[in-house]
Formats: structure tokens, sequence, C-alpha cells
């Protein structure tokens, strides 16, 4: 399962040349952290972290806050039209990215948006429709009743939404935050398109841009170790949300 | 009422956040250039790919031109190669094109027509830019007319010119008693397959072939032996496919035979780059193709290796390609001068050349210089200046450098696995391939004239 | 209810009166989906209408759009390798129950109090986090046929593996094992979401009845993850139409004679390799009407059997 995983942390510890060796080393001989230490001493590593923490942080933050009330709407409001609304908005991912790309960068180029992180986190503060999604399925195993009940108590929408629906679907808002903080941090594509500078670059641009023309000119232990390096992040808020995930109560009897 | 305001707050203060963080990201992008236009100091932005060593030797290149040019800035704009052409054209169609940046030979073209590439052959030729100390193969590679390219007015600067020769592992001939290779005469086809007869073998005695003469990947080494037996992709006026013709059915097939009928090659590995160049590199394969760009790793290769002529098939001289990568300067650039001026710089200043060689990443685009390093011929590999007779000489440019598109030669090699596997002959694939590549060519053809208008 | 002398206006209260209610719940649903439908118009309507357009067009990418009609799309029909690679696009859609039903029982696995179970949840998640080309990089030389890691450990077994990224026979379950591989993680941790929902009183009166473990999986745990499965199901096809970033660093030309390219892969080809922007755009069209209908039906399909919980 984690075999390839493995590969790459042995790879990072390699020296240049041990990287194409046949038969394939597992443990790294010569056994070499120099890697690493190229790694740090790039200036970009850092300001390529800072950037991808500011671009998924604000998304994932803002845009949980738009999406989970979306759902909610969806789930348990009444509104005319409302499916065909959702179903629209799902169109939304429908559409192959590289066709839409060029477009959108056209439109971001003519309001000077290039090179800055804007248009990597302003769309997505606006919600993002695979979590609205997920959050309306996960929903509907909240009955109806208690939102009714909450109504004729004399509830705002709001509170409901609050008080009620966000605690109860915790565990579901906690999966989809650490899927998207991971999406947007993995995220090459937009980024390498829009971001010039190299003190804008996000750590996944940084990444690539070490990949040279020829593959044989390559440092391959760079790559893997700033890729390892990558990973760290994710992997603490995957660590942190999932007892969220675990151990949130969830919704006990209920008195239909 | 009162959860409809909450709500509408909510909403409000929502969208006025992200309003403000828009306004806010806008106004600082407002004020960065504001500033850069502000002062007397112009910036160039310049796009480019590649390594790190590649980075650094155009750093000195810049430094040196900012030391010559003060009050100009220039940015480098550094992009992971595999999505080059996307951000570029994505810049294109954003109106944001970099003014100096990396154009690929068969680009040219379509970026001309397209009114994104300047004019600089009176410039060029105007300035102190000495044409004749550089590759002819390089400069031509960037002129076009309207109609072809390699004639015509100047478009671009080479970067670089890479000459795609053959190399061979010195140290394997020496153990199995082979006379080595003559530099100067190249093997015929049938000298090659004698050769690699002996060079395949099972050296460590344990039954199983371990050591063979060749792994050629089709798509990088068919050319050398298409060409040297006379039959070429294209007619002169690149109109039409000619794969279809005796002399390239014989070149294919030999290449083909050479792995079926011969087995001189490893047998899974059916020619992948990385397996076979792996296997070079551990000095089990005998003949292997080395450009420029390998000299610095192959620097710590076990054995000495050394550079050959191809083999040539019925012509008697041998072929290959000349790939290279281009400097150019957008139209649109708002300082022309100074644009211009840094991509002679990069193509031609003597710190950056002498570095971009020292790191061992390239031949030097200035002949002088370049004659001065093949002269070493004491340094692996011995052979220099096998390299330089491939620009200056026998060399060629790929097929499709010269056509719009590469759909129609993309088309040769999709479905030409069956031929290398032995189950289809070199000729009925040939036959079969031609009407659907020449099909291609056409399309691309109008493309080009519609373009143009 | 009141009774009112004047029974007009009563009625007419009651009526005004109810369409009040709805629409005090109407606004405050409009506005909770106010912002996501602003971002879907600016950022994916606008874009996509201008797409739109350029399928009607000879665009290139970088000069004009000048207008050809429904000629691309006519072109679209005729292309063999549009439709080998819309027919490759689909075949790799068979891993997603694989995927799924691994994942599903993985989670259930692993929601239980068994020792350990965050280092594996982590281990399986692992995968899903790693950036997409360091993964597609580490299986390209898994996949080697020489040395890779999958051929070794088929060695172990006395097997000799093929040449699995070159052999027209073997790419494209390459590439669903390893899209497999990186998908576990992902909809485990939705079910693992999904499964802590089922409210405990169901499972303590199945006990009671005398439900075995299985039974209590297969007729609460199951169904009532239904609406989880139903989400992953839709958007695995989705994400699956525009497999493209592993194709193209796995097989950068397309696999042997195009055996593993897919239809997102083929058409970013033909727009920034080819100078065929417009003709992109059309396969885009297309390949977005297919996914609509087929995410269409599943809406209503799923509309008869789904159930809520009152």
């Amino acid at each position: 399962m984690i075999a390839p995983l493995l590969w790459m942390i042995s790879t990072s510890l390699k020296d240049k040349s041990g990287v194409f060796s046949l038969p394939p080393q597992w443990i790294p001989d010569p056994f070499i952290t120099d890697a690493y230490t190229r790694l740090f001493e790039l200036d970009q590593l850092w300001s390529g972290v800072k950037n991808s923490i500011i671009v998924s942080f604000s998304v994932t933050i803002i845009g949980t806050i738009t999406s989970s009330m979306a759902a909610f709407s969806f789930a348990k409001l009444r509104l005319p039209f409302k499916n065909m609304i959702f179903l629209l908005l799902l169109i939304g991912i429908m559409i192959p990215y590289p066709s839409i790309m060029i477009p959108q960068f056209v439109i971001f180029s003519k309001i000077g948006w290039v090179n800055t992180l804007l248009p990597l986190i302003v769309p997505g503060m606006f919600g993002n429709i695979t979590m609205i999604f997920f959050l309306r399925q996960y929903l509907s195993n909240v009955p109806d009743s208690i939102v009714e009940a909450a109504k004729i108590d004399g509830a705002n929408y709001f509170q409901i939404f609050s008080k009620l629906i966000v605690p109860a679907i915790k565990p579901a808002i906690a999966a989809q935050f650490i899927l998207w903080f991971m999406g947007a941090w993995n995220d090459y594509l937009a980024p390498l398109l829009y971001l010039n500078s190299p003190e804008k670059q996000t750590l996944q641009v940084v990444i690539a841009n070490l990949n040279a023309s020829y593959a044989i000119q390559t440092d391959y232990p760079l790559i893997m170790a700033a890729s390892v390096i990558s990973l760290i992040p994710v992997l603490t808020i995957f660590i942190i949300f999932q007892k969220q995930i675990i151990e949130s109560v969830a919704l006990s009897a209920v008195k239909g | 009422m009162i959860n409809r305001k909450r709500l509408f707050t909510t909403t409000v203060s929502i969208a006025s956040i992200l309003t403000l963080a828009a306004c806010g990201g806008g106004g600082d992008a407002a004020t960065d250039s504001g500033a850069a236009s502000g002062d007397d100091s112009k910036t160039l932005t310049f796009m480019f790919r590649g390594g790190q060593d590649e980075q650094k030797a155009y750093e000195s290149a810049i430094a040196a031109y900012e030391t010559d040019n003060p009050g100009v800035d220039v940015e480098i704009i550094a992009t992971d190669p595999d999505q080059y052409d996307t951000k570029l054209q994505a810049s294109i169609a954003g109106n944001d094109i970099p003014d100096v940046f990396y154009i690929a030979q068969g680009d040219v073209m379509a970026y001309v027509d397209n009114g994104i590439l300047m004019d600089i052959t009176e410039e060029v030729e105007n300035s102190d830019f000495d044409i004749a100390n550089v590759w002819e193969f390089g400069i031509d590679s960037y002129r076009y007319d309207g109609k072809n390219v390699g004639e015509g007015n100047i478009y671009g600067l080479p970067k670089d010119v890479g000459p795609f020769a053959l190399g061979y592992n010195k140290t394997m001939f020496e153990e199995m008693g082979i006379p080595l290779p003559d530099v100067d005469v190249p093997y015929t086809w049938d000298q090659f397959v004698e050769v690699g007869k002996q060079l395949t073998a099972d050296t460590d005695g344990n039954g199983e072939v371990d050591q063979w003469a060749n792994g050629f990947n089709v798509a990088w080494s068919l050319q050398a032996f298409v060409w040297s037996n006379g039959a070429d992709f294209l007619n002169e006026d690149k109109t039409k496919v000619t794969v279809d013709t005796p002399e390239f059915a014989e070149a294919l097939q030999y290449f083909a035979d050479l792995q079926n009928v011969h087995e001189l090659t490893p047998s899974i590995a059916q020619a992948q780059t990385l397996d076979t160049y792996q296997r070079w590199m551990n000095g089990e394969i005998g003949f292997f193709p080395v450009g420029p760009w390998d000299m610095s790793t192959y620097a710590g290769l076990d054995f000495e290796y050394d550079l050959i002529p191809w083999p040539a098939g019925s012509t008697g001289v041998p072929a290959t390609f000349v790939g290279s990568l281009g400097i150019a300067v957008a139209d649109s650039t708002e300082y022309k001068d100074e644009a211009i001026e840094l991509a002679m710089y990069l193509s031609t200043s003597e710190e950056g050349q002498q570095q971009l060689v020292d790191a061992q990443i390239q031949i030097p685009n200035l002949i002088d210089m370049a004659n001065e390093w093949a002269a070493d011929t004491e340094s692996v590999p011995n052979n220099k200046k096998e390299f330089l007779d491939i620009v200056s000489d026998y060399g060629r440019p790929m097929p499709a450098a010269s056509t719009y598109t590469a759909e129609w030669y993309d088309e040769f090699f999709i479905n030409i696995q069956p031929v290398l596997d032995g189950d289809q002959t070199a000729a009925d694939y040939l036959k079969a391939v031609q009407p659907r590549m020449q099909e291609l060519l056409d399309a691309s053809i109008m493309q080009h004239e519609q373009a143009a208008k | 209810m009141e009774v009112s002398e004047k029974k007009t206006s009563a009625t007419a209260a009651r009526k005004i009166k109810k369409s009040n209610l709805y629409r005090d719940e109407h606004r405050a649903a409009f506005l909770f989906i106010l912002i996501p439908v602003i971002g879907f118009i600016l950022f994916s309507m606008i874009p996509f209408l201008i797409s739109l357009y350029a399928s009607f067009t000879d665009w290139n990418g970088i000069g004009q759009m000048n207008f050809i009609g429904l000629k691309n799309y006519q072109n679209l029909f005729q292309d063999k390798y549009f439709w080998q690679t819309l027919s490759n696009t689909f075949y790799m859609m068979i891993g997603i129950p694989i995927g799924l039903l691994i994942s599903f029982l993985l989670a259930s696995a692993l929601s239980r109090k068994i020792v350990g179970k965050t280092i594996f949840r982590v281990i399986y998640y692992i995968p899903v986090v790693s950036s997409l080309a360091a993964i597609s990089i580490l299986w390209q030389w898994a996949y080697n046929g020489d040395f890779g890691l999958v051929n070794q450990v088929l060695d172990l077994v006395g097997i000799e593996g093929p040449n699995w990224l070159q052999n027209v026979s073997t790419v494209k379950p390459a590439i669903i094992i390893m899209a497999v591989w990186k998908g576990v993680g992902y909809s485990m941790l939705l079910y693992l979401a999904a499964i802590q929902s089922v409210p405990r009183t169901f499972y303590e009166a199945a006990e009671l009845d005398g439900a075995s473990a299985f039974q209590r999986f297969r007729y609460i745990t199951w169904p009532m993850v239904k609406p989880i499965t139903f989400f992953l199901i839709v958007t695995n096809i989705i994400g699956g139409s525009q497999l493209f970033t592993e194709v193209n660093i796995m097989t950068p030309t397309g696999g042997p004679q195009y055996a593993s390219a897919t239809v997102v892969w083929y058409l970013w080809r033909q727009a920034f390799s080819n100078w065929k922007m417009g003709y992109a755009s059309a396969i885009s069209v297309v390949l977005g009407i297919i996914i609509f209908i087929i995410t269409a039906l599943q809406f209503y399909m799923n509309r008869r059997s789904s159930y809520k919980l009152d």
C-alpha cells in the first residue's frame, strides 16, 4: 500500500546517479541527506510553503462556510426549482478543465489578477459543489422533523443552521475539509498558469519547476525530498481532523 | 424578521469580505506594476524552462546584460517544461506575453503567422552580433519567409543546437576484444549487425544474455536509418508524405529486425527510454545515442564512452537529427531594443555560453568556442568533434520542425508497435499509414494557409 | 384556525399567511445558496460560454476566432481517435465499483475499536494526500517492465510480469490499479464519516432482535450510507471522465497505440500541441453533454430509491 511512498523517501536519500541504478536500490547507498540540505537552501521552498498555506487555508475556511450554508438549503429548505439549480451547479465540474482554463485565464488577465494568488483563492471561496453535494447527501440522514420542530419553536433559519445542522454534520464537514485542503494544496495546474514570479509560486509549482527539460538532468532526489516535505502539512491536517470525524457525537435517539 | 436580517447580514458580510479581498488583491497588483513604471527602470520578463544548472548559467548572462544596460531589470519566469507551451499560449490569449521567451523550432510558423514574434532581422544584422560565428543551422531554424522555415527573416536566435550523436561503450569493446569503431567511417548496416552479434553475449556465463548491442527508441533513432538510406518522411516542398518508398521500408524493417531477427536488444524493454538508458548507464549496452545534455550525467559512468557517426545505409553517408530551442522576442514588447539585446546576450554571451558548456549542458552556440572545446580530445568523450560535424555537416532538423503542426508525424508512431514486435512487416504498415499521415498533413497545410491570411 | 364571520377575508388571510410562510423560507433558502450560484456564474458559466462559442470557430488558441459553424462537430464524429479515447475513458471507470467496495469494507473495519486504527487510516490515506505528479512518477517506475516494483513482487511468486505501460493489453489495467490505489483512501474517509451518522439506536434495536453482525451490516449500515454511495458514484464518474494528469505523466504519448489515452488527454493535445483550440472546445462540449446526461439519469433513478429518515 505504501510501497511507492517508501520508494519516494528512499529516493530522496540517494545521490543523483543512484536514482537510475539497476537493480533498483531500496536502501540508498550512499545514504545521504544531501537532497534535503539542498532543498532547505532553496529560497523558494519557504515562499512556496507560505503561499500554499495562504491559498489552501483561505479557500477551505471561507469556502466551507459558504458550502455548508448552501448544502443546508438544498437539503432541508423549500425553494422552487431547487433541484434544477443544484444540477446546474453540478455542471460546473462536468466541464473538462482544459477547455475553461484559457477563457478563465483571459478573464483574470483582463482584471489584472495574473501573478497574484487571487485566481486561486477567490473562486473557491464561493463554495465547492462537491462539498455541497456531499453535505446534502449526508443531511438526508438528519431528520426533517428536527428542522420543523425548531421552526415551530421560533428559531430563525440561521440559528437552525448554526445550532442544529452544523453540529449534526460535523464529521462530514471535517472529511470534506480535509479533502478540499488537500486538493488545494496539491493543485499545480492552475498555479502554474497564473503564478510567474518565484516568490508568488505555491509549493507544487516550485516542485514542478525542479524538472529539467531533459529527464536525465532532473534532480530526482531533490524532487522526491520536496514531495516528502509537501506531504507533511496535509497529513497533519488529516490526523487532526480525522478525530473530528470519528469522535464527534452522532445524532443519537431522536424522538420522532 | 430577525431571521431574515441575520441571514442577510451574513450573506452580505461574506460577499463584502470577498469583494474586499478582490479589491485588495487587485490593488496590490496595480501598485506593483505602478511602481515598476513609476521609476525610470524598465522591466523585461524572460520566460524559460530548464534545470538549475541552466538557470544559473542564464542568471550570469543576465547579470552581464544588466551591467551593460543599467536601468533595465530582468524578471525570470521559470516554468515546468511539460507545461511550458500551455503557459505560453495562455499568456498570449490573455495578452500578457513575456518580452523574451523560449520557442521551439516547430512552433515558429504558427507564432509568426499569428503576429506573436517580432521580426528582428534588421536589428540583428545591424548590431555587432557576429552571425558568422553562430551555427548556421541554429540561425536558419528561426528564419521564416511566410511559407517555409529555414529561409527569410529572422524571428529568433538559437538558445542551443542539440546534435543527436551515437555513442558506444569503449570499455566493453576493449573487454570483448573487438576492434574499436572508426570515428570517421561509419559502419555499414551489415557491419553494424555483425559487430552487434559479437557484443550480444552472456558475459558471466550463467546462461542468460546480459549484454546487448543496442536498445534504440524508435522515436529518436529511426531517422538516422531512414535518412542514411536515402529516404525521408516528406518530399522537398513538404507537401507529400513519402514514407511508403522502398528505401523507407528497408530502413524501418532493418530497425525492427535488430530486435526481432538479430536479437541485439533486451527483450522485454521495447526500447522504452528509461529502460535502456539505465542499462546503458550500467554498462550493459554497446551502442546508445548521446546528446550534449547527457554529458554531465555520463561523466559519472563506470566505463569510457565515445562518439561515432551513425551506421550508414545505402547512401553511405550517416545522418541524424539536430534539435534546437530558440529565443524569441514578443512583437508586443514595450522595450524593443532592450528585449532584442537581451535575446542576443542569452544566445551568445561568452560568459553564459562558457558556463553552459562547463556544466556540460549543451555545445556552444559560438563556432570558435565550440572548436576550442572540441579540440580537447583528452577528456571523455574524445570525439567531441562528432557533435560539431553533425551540426555543420550531416545533421538535419526533425521532419515536423518544418511543418505547421506535428500531428501528421505523431500519427506515424501511434500504431508502429506491431512492426517493432515483428507482427507486421514494415512495408505493409507504411502502405497503410501513409494515407492517414497525408490526410493530417493536408489538414495542417490548410491550417497554415488560413492562419497566414 | 379561528372561525371568522367574514369567510372570504379569513380564507384570504389564511392564503396570505400560507404563502408568507413559504416566502420566508424561499427567501432564506435563496440567500443561503446565493454565493455558490454567483460563483458558478462568474467562474464556470461565463468561461464555459466562451468555450462553447470557441467550439464553433477555428480558434488556434493564440489568434483570432473565426466562425466555422458545425465543422468541428462534424469532424469530431468522424474522428476515430475521439471514439477510441472515449471508450478508453469509460473502460477505465471499471475501477469505480471495485474501489468503492474496497473502501467501504475498509471504512467499516476501521470505524470499530481496533488497535492501531489511526495508523491504518493514515496509511490508507497517504496515497490520497500525495501530489498526483509524484505518484505518477512513482508508479511509472513501479510498472517498469524490467525492474519495476510490481514485477519484482510478481517475481517473488514466480510470475514474469509484462512491460505494463508498453503493452496494449496491460496498460489500461495498470492505470486502473493505480487509480483505485489512490482513490481508496478518499472514499474510505467519506464512508467513515457516513458510518458515523447511522444512529446507534438502530443497531441496538437490531441486536435486541437477534440480528447478526453481517445482517446488521447489510440491512442497516449499507442502506444508510446509500446517499454517500450515490455521491461517490456520481462524483467518481464525473472525475473519471476527466482523467488526464496520470495518463499524461505515465504514458506521455497516449500509450501503445493510444491504448491509455483518455478524452481529456486527447483534447489537451489538440489544444496545445496541434493549435486546435476550437476543436478541443467542441470535444469538451460533447464530453460535458454526455456526462450531464449520465448524471441526470443517475439522479432520476436515485429519486425513486431514496428515502428520508423521519
